[in-house]
């Protein structure tokens, strides 16, 4: 659905993307991470045909991105990271004017749908400035959806909200794919990016790293066990000497052990533990967080973004 | 163009909802009518000579109309835009970027133009009243002109001016008096009237007109550039 091939974008010398390669399949939510000035946003405003690429080409719909622009916007919904309104019109007017400007059929009855579905119905006579901040960014929600767009761009969705505010808007982006629209969120919040995303892009310039946040973890960190011991011996992590076991410590009672597959590997590390002598009491996984793959990518990439 | 209505439609609604563009728009124009009817109001009974004089500087009421309602209207169409955060999604939609400018523009010089005619209507009632009649000089060639070509040039000339100041700053104060440079080439028939140089005549609309079609242009080349999506995305302030 979303597709692009070296696409750069330089500011005069300052380079905001380089090069960038990326695939998102329909219905599937991509989450892009990276710091501030990693190029999230211009890679969001050049796919929503607002900025022109330098160099590179990009498909959305099969539409490419500096030719068929027109149709490209018609098909997108973009949620911008502080997104405005105008203050003095009413909740309602707001989001009839993009559904005209977007020449959406039945403007009105479409307009009543999508404030129902983000409960805001109810505050549908009330001036925008009235609002807050959770119920502004429902309402942009709305304005990103209200023409159905078959793609959307999703800019730090839930930044600022308390967080029932983020919960609600958190959902309702999950229900998204399951009506087989394209999201690119862009977000800072990794627990969000884990729960919402089916696949996450790690963005810092240049694409650092693309797979599914598991994938990720293991790519990086392989899968960790922990032994709890009973009589921890101290040349016990150097005794294993097993072809899977990629690193092994001792820290007091607890031997942490890196293995490639742990339903395959388990088994026979306990056996190996046993027959060095270990009284083994739990064993467990570790679980790594996107948190700590975002990190880690971040200490291994060059330079500030 | 269904666009373009859209977005029009939507504008006068936000922008007539601000006080001071009301009182801009509407008090200013009434207020401008009154004067130039007082004018005619003194010249009853006057030679004709001094009786002219006077209803050609009522006339240039009628110049600095077209200019100083669009101002207004201009500088919070942009700048409100701006305050609001309201211009990336704006951007996003399939509106063109010419529509948005033409968009803009219109929204200022219409309200401009139908204040400025619907007044000079009023004025003209007026002075049928006042005077039992209108003197052929109010309606001679120079003055109608003035009223109907150079209005909308003078209107042009206002919203271009106002819209590529506005485009620059995020203070629609700061842009508002910037703007209101704008009311310069109204004031130079002004001076010239005022001082009795010469009495207005189709020359003298004829060089007004031409000077502002060559700076009409010149302005809507530039503006035409800076109505650029990816213009208004990074470089607006």
């Amino acid at each position: 659905m979303i597709r692009t091939e070296g696409l750069t974008r330089r500011f005069g010398a300052r380079t905001a993307v380089e090069d960038l390669a990326l695939e998102v399949r329909e219905g599937e939510i991509l989450g892009l991470l990276g710091p501030n000035g990693a190029g999230k946003t211009t890679t969001v405003r050049m796919l929503a045909c607002l900025l022109a690429p330098t160099s590179g080409r990009a498909w959305v719909a099969g539409h490419e991105v500096g030719r068929d622009d027109q149709a490209i916007r018609r098909i997108v919904g973009v949620l911008t990271e502080t997104p405005g309104f105008y203050k003095r019109l009413s909740v309602r007017r707001n989001l009839l004017f993009f559904a005209e400007l977007y020449g959406v059929a039945d403007a009105r009855g479409q307009v009543q749908r999508y404030l129902e579905r983000l409960g805001l119905w109810d505050r549908r006579d009330e001036v925008v400035a009235t609002l807050s901040k959770g119920l502004r960014q429902r309402l942009a929600l709305a304005r990103a959806l209200v023409h159905e767009p078959k793609v959307l761009f999703l800019d730090e969705p839930t930044s600022g909200l308390d967080p029932e505010s983020a919960r609600a808007v958190r959902e309702f982006i999950g229900e998204l794919a399951s009506e087989r629209r394209t999201v690119l969120l862009c977000t800072h919040n990794l627990p969000e990016a884990e729960e919402l995303c089916s696949r996450i892009a790690v963005l810092r310039t240049r694409l650092i790293a693309l797979g599914r946040p598991d994938e990720l973890k293991r790519q990086m960190f392989g899968t960790r066990v922990m032994v709890e011991l009973g009589n921890p011996q101290p040349e016990l992590a150097r005794a294993i000497n097993l072809p899977f076991v990629k690193a092994a410590s001792l820290d007091g009672s607890i031997l942490t052990v890196e293995v490639d597959d742990p339903d395959r590997d388990n088994p026979v590390l306990v056996r190996r533990l046993v027959e060095l002598g270990a009284e083994i009491r739990y064993v467990s996984r570790v679980e790594r967080t996107l948190e700590d793959v975002y990190l880690e990518l971040m200490e291994g990439s060059d330079g500030p973004a | 163009m269904a666009r373009l209505k859209v977005l029009v439609r939507k504008e006068w609604e936000e922008l007539f909802k601000i006080k001071m563009v009301i009182y801009g728009s509407v008090f200013m124009p009434l207020l401008m009518g009154g004067f130039a009817g007082f004018m005619v109001w003194q010249g009853r009974g006057l030679p004709s000579g001094a009786q002219a004089a006077l209803f050609n500087t009522a006339l240039m009421y009628f110049l600095i109309l077209p200019v100083m309602i669009p101002v207004t209207l201009a500088v919070y169409s942009v700048v409100g835009e701006k305050e609001q955060g309201t211009l990336e999604p704006l951007l996003a939609t399939p509106l063109a970027d010419w529509e948005i400018f033409v968009g803009k523009a219109l929204v200022a010089v219409v309200p401009a133009l139908a204040l400025t005619w619907g007044v000079f209507l009023l004025f003209l009632v007026a002075t049928h009243v006042m005077l039992g009649g209108i003197p052929p000089g109010l309606v001679s060639l120079p003055w109608l002109l003035s009223i109907f070509v150079l209005s909308p040039l003078l209107a042009l000339f206002g919203v271009l001016v106002s819209m590529l100041i506005s485009s620059r700053t995020s203070d629609p104060r700061a842009a508002y008096q910037f703007s209101g440079l704008a009311v310069v080439p109204s004031l130079i028939p002004l001076i010239v009237y005022s001082a009795r140089l010469t009495a207005v005549n189709l020359l003298l609309v004829a060089l007004e007109g031409g000077i502002l079609v060559l700076l009409n242009l010149g302005l809507l080349y530039v503006a035409v550039k800076l109505f650029r999506r990816e213009e208004i995305l990074t470089r607006w302030k």
